[in-house]
């Protein structure tokens, strides 16, 4: 089912040789910031990807996942000092049921139709986190900086761990991203894009492949949530639940190169550290010019590079052989 | 042609050192500290009134001005062989995330000995997060939420008064208006934009109307991005309240005040904060922003007062052609809080400045602020004198009416009918 060559996992482990070494070059606590909320966002592209690059159901949703699996974590730890291991598998669960329960009723919408639903659906459950005061309502909730460890989830004099932990969600999504395009699923997922009735006269289940795709989307994008809530240790349906993050989602995947497996990941490794830079380089005198550059490379690379920069990449090396 | 080649990577590589230690030679004498404000985003503006407040307080500092403030006569900070002060700014955008990595990036990369900011007040809770781990001391004076004290950090300080302290306050006046000016009030209705900041308000007004004896008859929580409040406005008006208390940021201020006239909402009066007394506020709803009591913890007319009040606002007003607002003031005092731990502890080393901090006691007069000085707590590290007080908009400016013996006018109440006003 792995149809690896060996060059590949030559360049495959030099890759996250280089990925692991990382952090103990670049030792500043910022440039470990940038490193960890790129791969954050490339996990949830590479997720996303799954919905929206394969099976083209693009969710404009994604960070309702996100703030559930930030939410349920929290909350379970807050109330019921329930561990964030336990929190990310409850966050997880419930995210891919509830992308089950609003993915079946809008099994029949198409295109633009299912963005908008995925849309209303995020701001659905913004709202009714704003409003409900069992989980903090507005004031959000404030992750208790408990003892470092494994066990608790944080982390108080380094950020290496955050940085691996990260690292390996992200490989995790990335293999699982891997394991289904390449597998009879992947291919029903493209069958379903190109067409919903060819695809399902040739006997595709399509509401039920569907399904499948939005639920392991749904279950690593809120793992990345949990993961967001105890790194940064406070979380409220302004930070966690609104419509920029999903936004961002869809970027880093479509600028990378929607429908691959790593185009989600460069996509990230570009357009996060070029945000959180020209923030932190321009941004202080508060003319907005670290996005004037910001929006503007994004127009040049969707101008150029249609088809995402992995794409181009690819097509590159396949020329040159 | 290699040897020249790498003589002159090399020859570049001196300059480059060279360079390095001249300005750390130069910046031997200058105390950098960090400042964390929403430049950018939907709060730039408010994050601008703020940088401009701490700009001009650390000119202040460094330069030479005949003001009561303190380090205001001499340059730079006498106990540190006339250090001066620089601010780096960081921008925030007013997201929690950006509060950490900030922080983080400003305390490690730029060295900076002290944090101050960061208004909105989740951005302030990461960002001092970050500090208490590095242990670098914060000091905020324009975040009001009331957890950020309640968490007892080592490295955390809070020179402006909290929303519950303010809750207070507006509950202290009604009582005042009662028992000194015989005008009872039995009701108020809470509305309160709903993030963080209204919902928090609203928590503490709740708590204090029912220590106070006043009863709640409403309490309406609406989107601060809400484009028509019809519906809210209509729920206050079958409410029949006496007090109306509104938490707003501005864009909601304007439409509430707006709303409100169309609706003809009259109460004894509205107990408003934040947005109704941002420098946007006037300007746009102009007239029928009159009689609006706000609580505020700066105004303009203090000045008759402490006269100094009305040289800073002048040098400010000069500076940027502008006049100088609560916000700007709010984070006016905070480097002036740092730059007095920092003589007095004679150093910059975090330790010693948050003894030092500890030990402030600045008072009264040394501030431009109305309260009795600067203090802190020794447990929750929040200033023990800081206190709102209220202004009421009067003919297009702001006047404080309340505490009674410091009005600078006399307060206009009952709130006069829309129709009757010209």
């Amino acid at each position: 089912m792995f149809d690896i060559s060996g060059k590949q996992i030559t360049v495959g482990g030099i890759v996250l040789a280089l990925l692991i070494l990382f952090p103990l070059v670049v030792t500043s606590p910022f440039g470990q910031h940038v490193a960890i909320i790129t791969f954050m966002f490339a996990m949830c592209g590479v997720a996303w990807n799954l919905m929206g690059g394969y099976a083209g159901m693009f969710s404009f949703g994604q960070v309702a996942f996100f703030g559930i699996g930030a939410y349920a974590s929290s909350f379970l730890l807050v109330t019921f000092n329930v561990s964030p291991w336990i929190g990310l598998m409850v966050g997880g669960v419930i995210s891919a049921m509830l992308a089950a329960s609003i993915g079946y009723p809008c099994s029949n919408l198409r295109g633009h139709y299912f963005a908008i639903a995925t849309i209303a659906f995020a701001e659905i459950i913004r709202i009714v986190f704003n409003n409900w005061k069992l989980v903090g309502a507005a004031e959000g909730i404030t992750v208790p900086m408990l003892k470092e460890s494994v066990g608790n989830f944080m982390f108080h004099s380094s950020k290496l761990p955050y940085y691996y932990i990260i690292l390996a969600f992200l490989l995790i999504a990335v293999a699982v991203c891997y394991w289904v395009s390449s597998s009879k699923m992947g291919y029903y997922f493209r069958a379903i894009k190109e067409s919903h009735d060819i695809a399902h006269v040739l006997g595709v289940d399509v509401v039920r492949y569907r399904l499948y795709s939005i639920m392991i989307s749904a279950f690593l994008t809120s793992m990345a949530g949990t993961f967001y809530a105890q790194y940064i240790l406070y979380i409220d349906p302004e930070s966690v639940m609104i419509m920029p993050i999903s936004v961002q989602i869809v970027l880093v995947a479509m600028l990378g190169g929607a429908n691959t497996v790593l185009g989600p990941v460069i996509g990230a490794a570009i357009l996060i550290p070029l945000s959180e830079y020209s923030r932190a380089w321009l941004g202080y005198k508060g003319t907005g010019v670290d996005m004037i550059v910001y929006g503007t490379l994004i127009t040049i690379i969707s101008m150029y590079q249609p088809n995402g920069v992995w794409g181009s990449i690819t097509y590159l090396l396949r020329r040159g052989k | 042609m290699t040897i020249r080649r790498v003589l002159l990577v090399l020859a570049v590589f001196a300059m480059a050192l060279a360079l390095g230690a001249g300005s750390a030679l130069a910046q031997q004498k200058v105390i950098k500290i960090g400042a964390l404000y929403p430049l950018t985003g939907n709060l730039a503006a408010t994050g601008l009134d703020c940088k401009r407040g701490a700009d001009l307080a650390v000119e202040i500092i460094n330069g030479n001005f005949d003001l009561n403030l303190p380090f205001a006569k001499g340059e730079g900070i006498p106990n540190l062989g006339g250090a001066k002060i620089e601010i780096i700014y960081a921008d925030t955008k007013g997201d929690p995330k950006n509060g950490l990595a900030e922080a983080e990036r400003l305390i490690t990369q730029e060295k900076v000995v002290a944090l101050i900011g960061a208004y909105q007040s989740s951005v302030t809770k990461t960002g001092s997060q970050a500090a208490e781990r590095l242990k670098v001391p914060f000091v905020c004076s324009d975040s009001s939420s009331p957890t950020l004290t309640e968490r007892d950090f080592t490295y955390f300080f809070r020179v402006s008064p909290h929303d519950g302290t303010m809750a207070r306050n507006q509950f202290e006046f009604l009582k005042d208006l009662g028992d000194k000016q015989g005008k009872q009030i039995k009701s108020v209705a809470l509305i309160y934009e709903n993030t963080e900041f209204g919902a928090n308000v609203a928590k503490m007004q709740q708590q204090y109307a029912k220590e106070f004896g006043f009863n709640v008859v409403s309490d309406i929580a609406y989107p601060a991005n809400a484009s028509d409040v019809t519906s809210e406005v209509g729920k206050l008006i079958s409410a029949k309240p006496d007090v109306v208390m509104h938490a707003a940021y501005i864009t909601d201020a304007i439409l509430f005040t707006k709303t409100f006239k169309e609706m003809n909402l009259v109460p004894q009066g509205f107990l408003t904060m934040a947005g109704y007394i941002e420098s946007d506020y006037l300007p746009t709803v102009k007239a029928d922003g009159n009689f609006m009591t706000v609580r505020s913890t700066f105004a303009l007319d203090l000045a008759k007062k402490k006269p100094m009040v009305g040289q800073v606002a002048d040098l400010y007003m000069k500076k940027y052609g502008i006049p100088m607002g609560e916000n700007t003031a709010r984070s006016f005092t905070a480097p002036f809080v740092l730059a007095d731990a920092f003589n007095r502890a004679k150093s910059t080393d975090s330790q010693a400045v948050v003894k030092a901090l500890l030990e402030t006691n600045i008072p009264g007069d040394q501030i431009i602020n109305p309260w009795k000085g600067v203090q802190f707590d020794p447990k929750s590290h929040q200033n023990i004198h800081a206190s709102a007080m209220l202004v009421q908009i009067q003919d297009e400016a702001y006047h404080t009416v309340w505490p009674f013996e410091a009005a600078s006018r006399e307060l206009k109440w009952p709130f006069p009918a829309w129709k009757d006003r010209k």
